[in-house]
């Protein structure tokens, strides 16, 4: 167990650091300054209870029984510190959709992923892909005339990505990841081998490696090859790898149950839950927390308190008792420095309420995330290959996210799905139903056909095994108009917090680079040998997907029916940058206009790239924590001070 | 297990754990087979039958319940198949098959949740949280149900296991059942006569896009219409109402 205090048992207290969330973000930080041995209190908003092997196994029972396995599927829902659910919107026609629940929505389109309030933050229901970021995405602006660039390049980070990747436990190929371009060193080991790549990427390396697809929109051919990805799951322990300790890598296993998840055995279902903790999660890096990190659960920050001269004084928080009812009692405590880890949009929330760091009226600004067009094809019935096997992707095609045709569309990374057709339309369970032709026709009346018996059980199970689907996800850079706001007045949540407002849109590049990718998975199907299924616009019962519209890139381009899903990327809400009237926060995530507070998770990251953000977010939290641990030394100088005059007078006598 | 044993309960040895089902549970679970495509053994060894047997009367009522397995057993008796039963009867049979392949009661059509006067809403729901990895679809292709069950470090590299054929499917349930009247019929099963050879489901019988994620899985559309009622229309299907 790892919460050790409460909010009332802290009230009123001074702490060298206090931390705001317990995600990758602050979860690697607390556990970074405790092992300096500052005094770390970390506030929760969330439930607890998945850092013991009972309250984990809730957990998954909680995901069995639901009925749609959705991100957020295994956690109850909370009124005291309520989340948002890809469940809340309802698409109403094409591009009108409505909302319920922790969003407020203004966008033309919906902001379509979600996050988690509750201990270890949204790091437990994440897929755990850890690819890493190209060195030119750092610099979109400068390369190719669009969106920010970072403050920092990709050599600069390299070490605290090394660091993030051993912390959160990667398996991946070294060399491979250097012949793509994102690891600088031919000799790179991670500390796991690759998660084994399904049979799938096998069939795509055979049928597509090596052969050209033309992208008309980025006017360019590309040349197909499927890698490997690197993903915070446990694999076989890398004999090459060495961290000069002489031992070898020992993967992190389950949280209460030692030598429990050391590999990942194909559960299938890392996202909403891997049921044996193979896949990596925050509360691994919890259990190393010193004994000088408090972390409390059930304490929802509502305000950070206003110190003197521009600094901050501590936060403002409400504890509650039952996650059911947002009843709750108000207390304060006091630090040296305050992180906000709260995630990127609560984040942005946290300052907005707040009133601070907004100088330069960027708080909430360039919200980001990588919107996400899906494609489902059917192989031939001579090449079945298996769907619904071992981790969600294992692989991918990398070719159309770097080079020229950036200037032309956002750049996009190929998934490969080893899930068949599941996010796309819901199957294997979708499938039983239509083959069945249950639910009525249009008019509500049963409907003609449908198979039984040996004729369901074999056409099904035949037709299951040939679904494959590519998740090709775009960049979005960051755009001032796609933004959190908050309006007390009118939004706040039970607890009295306001809620998230956000405004959300798609602009001309994304559009194309969807477009783009729409052509490019035609192409691929054709490759395949594949029978293209993708239905992105109106469906049989007159319903449009959520996120649809139709676009032509322009010229003798026919306008095609698109759409997008929300991966949950949310990035952007406080960016970093060298100047204060650009940005929100510097290169070591300290907000530019409040010495001692910082702000620190994807919402500063200037752009995402194609890859997803955490392990470049991960990395920007240890420099930060690197910064703070030199902050702290630097406020409680009078005590080095006094120990060299000491020292000196030693030497002296 | 929840409220789902007290089928259980009207068994004379109710409370010994290894009681032989009782004759209710013997019918349900005999009349589920031709439906299903498995075996008795296959239905009983899921653990489920005496919590589909009581969801399945909870969703329906004793009466609707009793009508729909007395009317399946004389088709039966007659020789037909699940594809020519009236309509209503064969609603409530995919909602059954649906049950038995994923551990969910369905959404059914509208128009027979409002001629059986259900006292509950026509929404999918989970028959209980051990439903779930118990659900027959994952077995159908193969594969494990999705977050139970795993098959293993490094499984999913290799090829897909072959399926067994539809004969082979027909075979293993003629045994088991063991009131086959008439040799296996797949139009009897819904196969469509004119498309008997084909390698692949017509788009009719497949998913659409999932719209929202909070469409249940029994209310994705289809990937197309249902062909045009003439050429490609089931070739028994006489009794629509
Ligand atoms: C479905 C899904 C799949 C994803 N898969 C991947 C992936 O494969 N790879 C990848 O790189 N990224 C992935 N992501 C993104 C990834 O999950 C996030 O980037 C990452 O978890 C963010 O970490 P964080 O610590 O910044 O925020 P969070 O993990 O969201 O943690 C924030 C914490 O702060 C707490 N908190 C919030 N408000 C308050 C408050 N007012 N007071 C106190 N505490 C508060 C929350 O309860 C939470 O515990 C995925 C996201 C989603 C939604
Ligand atoms: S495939 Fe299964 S065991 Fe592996 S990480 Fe995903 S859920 Fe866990």
């Amino acid at each position: 167990m790892t919460v050790n205090t409460t909010g009332s048992a802290v009230d009123g207290r001074h702490f060298d650091v206090i931390i705001v969330g317990s995600g990758w973000a602050g979860s690697l930080l607390a556990r970074h300054l405790g092992r300096q041995n500052w005094r770390v209190l970390v506030l929760e908003a969330g439930n607890g209870g998945t850092d013991t092997w009972e309250g984990f196994q809730d957990t998954v029972r909680t995901f069995s029984a639901a009925v749609v396995k959705a991100s957020n599927a295994a956690y109850r829902t909370s009124a005291a510190a309520p989340f948002p659910d890809v469940l809340d919107l309802r698409s109403t026609g094409p591009s009108s959709y409505t909302t319920s629940g922790h969003f407020e929505q203004t966008g033309p389109f919906p902001y379509a992923g979600d996050y988690l309030r509750a201990l270890g933050g949204t790091g437990m229901h994440w897929f755990g892909a850890v690819p890493r970021m190209f060195p030119e995405d750092f610099a979109t602006r400068t390369n190719f005339g669009y969106g920010a660039d970072w403050p920092v390049t990709a050599m600069d980070l390299e070490r605290h990505v090394r660091e993030a990747e051993l912390l959160i436990g990667t398996a991946g190929d070294g060399a491979e990841q250097h012949r793509l371009g994102v690891v600088a060193d031919p000799e790179y080991q991670y500390p796991m081998e690759e998660i084994p790549p399904s049979y799938l990427d096998a069939r795509f390396h055979r049928l597509l490696d090596g052969r050209s697809v033309t992208d008309k929109i980025a006017e360019s051919a590309y040349t197909l090859q499927v890698y490997g990805l690197p993903q915070a799951r446990n694999s076989t322990p890398n004999p090459a790898w060495d961290d000069g300790s002489g031992n070898p890598y020992r993967p992190r296993g389950a949280v209460g149950m030692p030598n429990f998840g050391e590999r990942c055995v194909g559960n299938a279902s890392c996202t909403p839950i891997c049921p044996v903790q193979a896949k990596s999660h925050p509360l691994r890096l919890q259990q190393d927390f010193t004994d000088s990190v408090r972390l409390a659960t059930r304490c929802v920050v509502s305000r950070v308190l206003p110190g003197r001269g521009g600094t901050v004084r501590g936060v403002e928080f409400r504890e509650y008792g039952d996650p059911a009812t947002p009843s709750s009692r108000p207390y304060t405590v006091e630090a040296d420095i305050v992180v906000l880890a709260a995630h990127s949009i609560e984040n942005a929330v946290l300052l907005l309420a707040s009133g601070m760091a907004n100088s330069s009226g960027n708080v909430g600004r360039h919200l980001m995330d990588h919107p996400t067009l899906l494609a489902w094809a059917e192989m031939p019935a001579n090449d079945p290959v298996g769907a619904f096997r071992g981790p969600g992707h294992t692989s991918g095609l990398e070719c159309f996210r770097t080079g020229q045709g950036r200037r032309k569309r956002a750049p996009f990374r190929i998934e490969i799905s080893n899930w068949g057709w599941g996010w796309s339309t819901g199957a294997p369970l979708s499938s039983v139903a239509r083959m069945l032709g249950l639910g009525g026709d249009a008019n509500g009346e049963v409907r003609h056909g449908g198979y039984f018996g040996p004729k369901l059980r074999r056409d099904l199970g035949q037709q299951v095994n040939r679904q494959i689907q590519l998740q090709i996800a775009m960049e979005q850079h960051a755009e001032r108009n796609n933004r959190v706001t908050i309006d007390p007045a009118r939004y706040r949540d039970g607890m009295g917090n306001p809620r998230p407002i956000i405004h959300y849109d798609l602009d001309h590049r994304v559009k194309d680079g969807l477009y783009a990718a729409r052509e490019v998975s035609k192409a691929i199907f054709k490759l395949l040998n594949a029978t293209d299924h993708t239905n992105l616009g109106v469906q049989d019962d007159g319903s449009h997907p959520l996120g649809y519209f139709t676009h032509t890139p322009g010229g003798d381009l026919p306008p095609q029916d698109l759409g997008y899903r929300g991966p949950g990327h949310a990035a952007g809400t406080h960016i970093m940058g060298t100047r204060k009237s650009t940005s929100v926060v510097d290169a070591d995530q300290r907000t530019h206009d409040h010495p001692n507070l910082y702000a620190v998770g994807c919402g500063s990251m200037p752009s995402i790239g194609t890859s997803n953000p955490t392990l470049t977010m991960a990395a920007l939290a240890l420099r930060s924590a690197e910064r703070i641990h030199r902050d702290l030394a630097e406020l409680h100088q009078p005590v080095t001070v006094a120990t060299s005059h000491l020292a000196g007078k030693r030497a002296a006598e | 297990m929840t409220d789902g044993t007290n089928a259980g309960a009207a068994a004379p040895n109710a409370d010994t754990h290894l009681e032989a089902p009782s004759a209710p549970l013997e019918r349900f679970v005999r009349l589920c087979v031709p439906l299903t495509g498995f075996s008795a053994f296959d239905l009983h060894g899921t653990g489920m039958a005496p919590l589909y047997l009581d969801t399945t009367r909870r969703e329906l009522g004793e009466g609707h319940l009793e009508n729909f397995l007395s009317r399946w057993e004389q088709a039966q008796a007659e020789g037909k198949g699940p594809a020519e039963l009236p309509p209503t009867e064969r609603e409530i049979a995919r909602a059954l098959v649906y049950l038995w392949y994923t551990g969910a009661w369905p959404r059914i059509a509208p128009a027979v949740h409002a001629e059986l006067r259900r006292d509950r809403p026509n929404g999918e729901s989970m028959a209980s949280a051990t439903s779930y990895p118990e659900g027959l679809v994952w077995r159908a292709f193969g594969g494990h149900p999705g977050g139970a069950k795993p098959p293993g470090f490094g499984t999913w590299s290799y090829p897909p296991p072959t399926l067994p054929t539809e004969a082979e499917i027909a075979e293993s349930i003629t045994q088991s059942a063991a009131t086959a009247t008439r040799p296996y019929d797949p139009t009897a099963y819904g196969a469509l006569a004119n498309l008997l050879d084909e390698e692949s489901v017509p788009p009719h019988l497949l998913p659409g896009a999932c719209v929202t994620r909070s469409v249940p899985p029994s209310a994705v559309p289809c990937a197309a219409p249902p062909p045009e009622t003439g050429s490609g229309s089931p070739a028994k299907d006489v009794s629509e109402r």
